[in-house]
């Protein structure tokens, strides 16, 4: 398969992200909470390449220092969707008729519920932060991994290679963790790759109405949701973060669909 | 508490909204106020507001917030009123008096009073009025604890209406002339009192037929009947407007852009940032002056933990760059703090101004003398090997700038300002409990009577007595005594000289932290005068003429 | 999402017509029945879960006295056990009562009924600008020449790539606050919703361009294309009368899950462009403890789910044979 520019570019991408958000110290020296009362709104440029805040903190080092929260609540509520909603959906493929009758009823009501205003609920009981984000997020996308790992579950019931299993006399469970489970990753893993990108927007968003990480910590979204109130004092604060997300789910949209188009045309 | 998510965002004192619960009631001219006195003023037009927060609830008698003030004031009028030095005048009530014990306050109603919706006002109105506010059935979360001393009200003839009190109350009057105890039309009571959260009928110069609508505004139109303004109101209070619309719109920017942009002609609470800009701007002015109350302040936790230690509390409030801090986040456009009440409250004592001032050799020798005197590798005291650290809970995103800009001060003298922003309920829970050092908010009020709001011993939030706001949870013998000579004060100047004396016992206790005094403001296009500002330092709409 | 026709049991024995589309019709509403309780009961459990007391919170931002406070946790009963909560609040739902605002003080129906029109009227306006946007983007952008499909494919990631918040602000501050093209306080009118709709467009029509394109360039190998240019048909008429119409078959299912997606994303609009709206209600109410208004939107919303997805089962089974063949 030919390998065009534009994916090595988002390859490259991703690692600088991942780097960034493993050792954000690799990037820069400086600290990203360190206010510095006589620096405010520094304009871009000289000893701070892309300026300062209000309060006087180095944009670029709360931008490298934000890779890893602001990246963390999407690639987590991705893990935790991914590792649910296969759990679910192959419960809900072998445990039944009534079992799968329950599953799917659940998963429709939460498919029901507007993503936002599911998210909004679950921060309500558990208080806004990284965690309780990681979780609504998860939730939200956890019916459509439940799907993909049902309908491969029972494709693969009627697969020649696990009628053999069977017929070796292997029990149900050994059954689905040798065969059915590996087997089914390969599609949930494509789908894990292309609701990325849309995580780190929602989580992102999240941020951006304050249900993210909390103050003072440095994110993305909660970034530009500050810049909102200087606005008129200087634009960097408002841009800068903005272009990291976009540019980070770029990225990661385009390796993921990449990714996403090998497994299909493997499986196919 | 709901601060996180509210749309009701102060610009000016962030916390404050929570507590923001502004009793209030003095008329504060802001000094910055349009000094428009040389030019005619004209009648007519429409004028257009952008204002920042809303009511949950128009009715003032259910609803506490600043917001519901701002909206209501043009709609009704109040029994007195309170100029800005704090003195009472005549206005629905044309005189009264007061008994030998202070107990019986007998009001004498101004003639030929109607309500918009063609009622008569009279005695029996009056009286329906204080009972409905103290009805448990109304929900009151403000104007009840107004009338806290009311014991009963009686119509002794068609216009004479004898109140009584439970105990003698020198806030009794200051409380009437709030817009929390306006009156309202009676015939309005008898209906679903939900219908009352979105439309009142009062006697005010305006009135408004449509009602409120959450999240996008309210619609006035000139009162046309109206000749009962009050007595000692500056010239500027009559209404001239022939319409008034105002829009809810919470956001700074917007606001501000709306006002830029000519899509409306004025915008309340504008950004510090954006008030800066329009005062130097061509073709607009800014009118604006502190709320009257308690200052934008932290509160230690006197009761328990690291600041129940005097000198430490001491040492923090000399330590910590309040003031640069204050210059810094808000571009020199609010006041710093030097004391509880702000400058515009009537009472304040503003001798004590120089307790207040920034000492960071004074804050080291007073933390080397409570122990504190070892360095940990960050460059943070401790005792005994324990980090010298103090938790600050808040729950309002709008905070943290200046959140973090203290945080950084507190660090120079070697004291660790934990950070804790909570959801509103984990809030309410810890702010019970007494678990923190800190808290921040600010509490608007027309007079000195907040100091009993802020530190009785009566008001310390407890689970038992859900929130309350005396959250530096002191309680003081001698100020309590000093409370209860205030109420029973005959005239403003005893009661003035006891708060006096309590002022000066706070500071030496070391039980606030002011940080700054919040501004009310309103920016607008040239051709709007006549602002002005009323009892509780909210905006007043209502005499406000448009030269172009 | 157009799912919901295929958890039906397979295998029965189809009645012919009529009875046969009344039973599914009757499956499926006894199914929206179940997700319409379901998410009630779901959003009672959090909204009763998070901390602090409703009364507390209610209370927050007032000084009232005892009686005051035990008058409103009466008249709210939120002093019963909570399955009687429950279940009162089940009976009044049932009665069509949604109940009154706690903190807004007004019956819940008035309370949406004054936001939503402008909501609706936003999605509406989006939804359209969806279908105008990807249909001239994908017949600008369905040409063979590689070059120029790199350059919408990439102009077309960038469009779904920008979180829609902060298109918003730049388009905000750009184009009302500095240019003043647009005012500043979004309303509904057509200049009002304008940026709005645009911020909230820009993923959708990418991805339905994206979709649409795909289909369109397929067609354009068919061979009927090329009878139709033999014909001396225009290269435009040709692109917008018959090979829109073959694009356009895989892209009508994605509108309905862009109509859900939508609401969500409203809210986040609403509060940028200080746009009044069952959004910036809902972000109150949650923080409010605002169980009956809370409630409310979410049932709302998940009817609109329940009907969206019944229209576009249907509208699935009208045009496209092969699924009536899958139930």
């Amino acid at each position: 398969m030919r390998i065009r520019p534009g994916l090595w570019c988002s390859a490259a991408f991703v690692a600088v992200l991942v780097a960034m958000a493993a050792f954000p110290a690799l990037f820069t020296a400086a600290d990203p909470d360190a206010a510095d009362l006589q620096a405010t709104f520094a304009p871009p440029g000289g000893a701070h390449w892309l300026g300062t805040d209000e309060n006087g903190r180095d944009l670029y080092a709360r931008i490298v220092h934000g890779a890893r929260p602001s990246l963390l609540i999407g690639i987590g509520a991705v893990a935790l969707a991914l590792l649910g909603g296969v759990a679910v959906g192959v419960a809900s493929a072998r445990l039944g008729r009534l079992a799968d009758q329950v599953i799917s009823r659940s998963l429709e009501i939460v498919l029901s519920v507007p993503w936002l205003l599911l998210v909004f609920l679950v921060v309500a009981a558990l208080g806004p932060g990284s965690g309780p984000a990681v979780i609504g997020l998860a939730i939200t996308s956890l019916p459509g991994f439940a799907r993909v790992a049902r309908a491969e579950t029972i494709r693969l019931r009627a697969a020649p290679f696990v009628e053999a299993a069977r017929g070796f006399g292997w029990s149900g469970a050994q059954v689905v963790l040798r065969h059915v489970l590996p087997n089914t990753l390969g599609p949930v893993l494509a789908l894990a790759t292309v609701s990325l990108g849309a995580m780190i927007v929602a989580s992102s968003s999240l941020s951006f109405v304050g249900l993210g990480p909390q103050p003072p910590t440095a994110e993305w979204g909660a970034m530009l949701a500050s810049s909102r109130q200087t606005l008129s004092v200087a634009w960097w604060p408002a841009v800068f973060p903005g272009v990291a997300i976009t540019l980070a789910v770029l990225a990661v949209t385009a390796l993921g669909r990449e990714l996403h188009g090998r497994v299909e045309g493997r499986s196919a | 508490m709901s601060r996180r998510f509210t749309t009701t965002k102060p610009a000016v004192g962030a916390a404050a909204t929570l507590l923001a619960l502004t009793l209030v009631s003095a008329c504060s001219p802001g000094d910055g106020g349009t000094s428009a006195a040389q030019v005619q003023p004209r009648d007519g037009g429409t004028l257009r507001v952008a204002v920042a927060r809303e009511p949950e609830c128009l009715d003032p008698h259910q609803s506490p917030t600043e917001a519901a003030r701002l909206l209501i004031r043009p709609l009704v009028d109040s029994l007195v009123y309170q100029d800005d030095k704090g003195a009472i005048h005549p206005w629905l009530a044309a005189e009264w008096t007061v008994s030998e014990d202070r107990r019986t306050y007998t009001f004498q109603l101004r003639d030929g009073v109607a309500f918009t919706d063609g009622t008569k006002l009279d005695a029996a109105a009056v009286v329906a009025n204080l009972d409905r506010v103290v009805d448990p059935e109304t929900k009151s979360l403000l104007a009840g604890s107004l009338l806290a001393s009311y014991d009963s009200a009686k119509a002794t003839s068609a216009d004479t209406v004898e109140v009584k009190l439970e105990q003698p109350d020198s806030g009794f009057l200051g409380a009437l002339a709030t817009p929390n105890l306006g009156i309202q039309s009676p015939a309005t009571f008898k209906g679903d009192p939900a219908a009352l959260c979105a439309k009142v009928v009062g006697s005010g110069p305006f009135r408004s037929d449509g009602g409120f609508t959450p999240q996008k505004g309210i619609e006035y139109t000139r009162n046309k009947a109206y000749a009962w303004g009050p007595e000692g109101a500056p010239e500027t209070r009559k209404p001239r407007l022939d319409a008034i619309s105002v829009r809810i719109v919470p956001d700074d920017a917007a606001r501000s852009g709306a006002l830029t942009s000519g899509q409306v002609d004025a915008a309340t609470a504008l950004a510090p940032t954006g008030l800066r800009e329009l005062k130097d701007t061509p073709g607009f002015t800014v009118a604006s002056a502190p709320f009257p109350g308690a200052n934008y302040s932290y509160w230690p936790n006197t009761a328990s933990g690291t600041l129940a230690d005097v000198n430490v509390r001491k040492a923090l409030r000399a330590g910590i760059n309040w003031e640069q801090v204050v210059k810094n986040v808000y571009f020199g456009v609010y006041e710093p703090a030097k004391g509880v009440l702000s400058r515009t409250t009537p009472g304040q004592d503003a001798s004590l101004a120089p307790a207040y001032a920034h000492d960071p050799a004074e804050a080291g020798r007073l933390l080397d003398e409570a122990g504190w005197k070892e360095r940990d590798s960050e460059g943070y005291r401790t005792k005994d090997g324990k980090r010298l650290k103090v938790r600050h809970l808040w729950s309002d995103p709008s905070v943290e700038t200046l959140a973090v800009q203290i945080q950084a001060s507190a660090k120079e003298i070697g004291v660790e300002l934990v950070e804790e922003n909570l959801d509103g309920g984990t809030f309410v829970e810890r702010l019970l409990a007494g678990d923190y050092e800190l808290i921040d908010t600010n509490f608007s009020a027309p007079g000195p009577d907040v100091l009993r709001v802020l530190f009785s011993k009566d008001n310390i939030p407890t689970p038992e007595r859900g929130i309350a706001n005396n959250m530096a949870r002191y309680d003081e013998p001698s100020v309590e005594s000093a409370f209860e000579q205030a109420l029973k004060a005959a005239d403003q100047a005893e009661q003035h000289r006891v708060y006096t004396t309590v002022q000066k016992k706070i500071t030496d206790d070391a039980a606030v932290f002011p940080v700054y005094s919040p501004l009310s403001s309103l920016a607008a296009r040239s051709g709007v005068e006549g602002v002005g500002f009323t009892s509780d330092g909210s905006t007043d709409l209502t005499g406000i003429w448009l030269a172009s | 999402m157009a799912g919901i026709l295929k958890t039906v049991p397979a295998g029965a024995e189809a009645p012919a017509g009529t009875g046969r589309i009344a039973r599914l019709a009757a499956v499926r509403l006894a199914g929206s029945l179940a997700v319409l309780w379901g998410a009630v009961t779901v959003t009672f459990l959090v909204v009763r879960a998070a901390p602090g007391g409703t009364a507390d919170v209610l209370l927050a931002r007032s000084t009232v006295s005892p009686e005051i406070r035990a008058q409103l946790i009466a008249e709210y009963r939120l002093d019963d056990p909570l399955p009687t909560q429950y279940l009162t609040y089940l009976g009044r739902l049932a009665r069509g009562d949604l109940g009154d605002s706690y903190a807004l003080r007004r019956p819940v129906a008035d309370v949406i009924g004054a936001q939503l029109p402008d909501t609706l009227v936003l999605i509406a306006a989006t939804l359209a600008l969806t279908v105008a946007g990807a249909i001239l983007l994908a017949v600008a952008g369905a040409r063979r020449r590689p070059w120029m499909r790199a350059v919408f494919g990439s102009a077309e990631s960038l469009m779904a790539a920008l979180p829609p918040f902060w298109l918003g602000l730049i388009l905000l501050s750009v184009f009302s606050f500095t240019l003043h093209w647009f005012p500043a306080i979004g309303d509904s009118s057509p200049r009002g919703l304008f940026l709005p709709a645009l911020a909230l467009a820009a993923g959708p029509v990418a991805v339905v361009a994206q979709v649409l394109r795909e289909g369109m360039l397929r067609a354009l190998e068919e061979p009927f294309v090329l009878t139709a240019r033999t014909r001396g048909i225009s290269e435009a008429a040709v692109r917008f009368r018959h090979v829109l119409r073959h694009g356009l078959t895989p892209a009508v299912p994605l509108l309905g899950w862009i109509t859900g997606s939508l609401i969500g994303g409203a809210v986040i609009v609403e509060i940028v462009f200080s746009r009044q709206g069952v959004g910036r209600l809902v972000l109150s109410a949650v923080q409010n403890k605002d169980l009956p208004l809370v409630t409310a939107v979410v049932l709302l919303a998940a009817v609109v789910f329940v009907v969206v997805n019944i229209l576009v089962d249907v509208l699935n089974w009208l045009i496209d044979p092969r699924t009536r063949e899958a139930t």
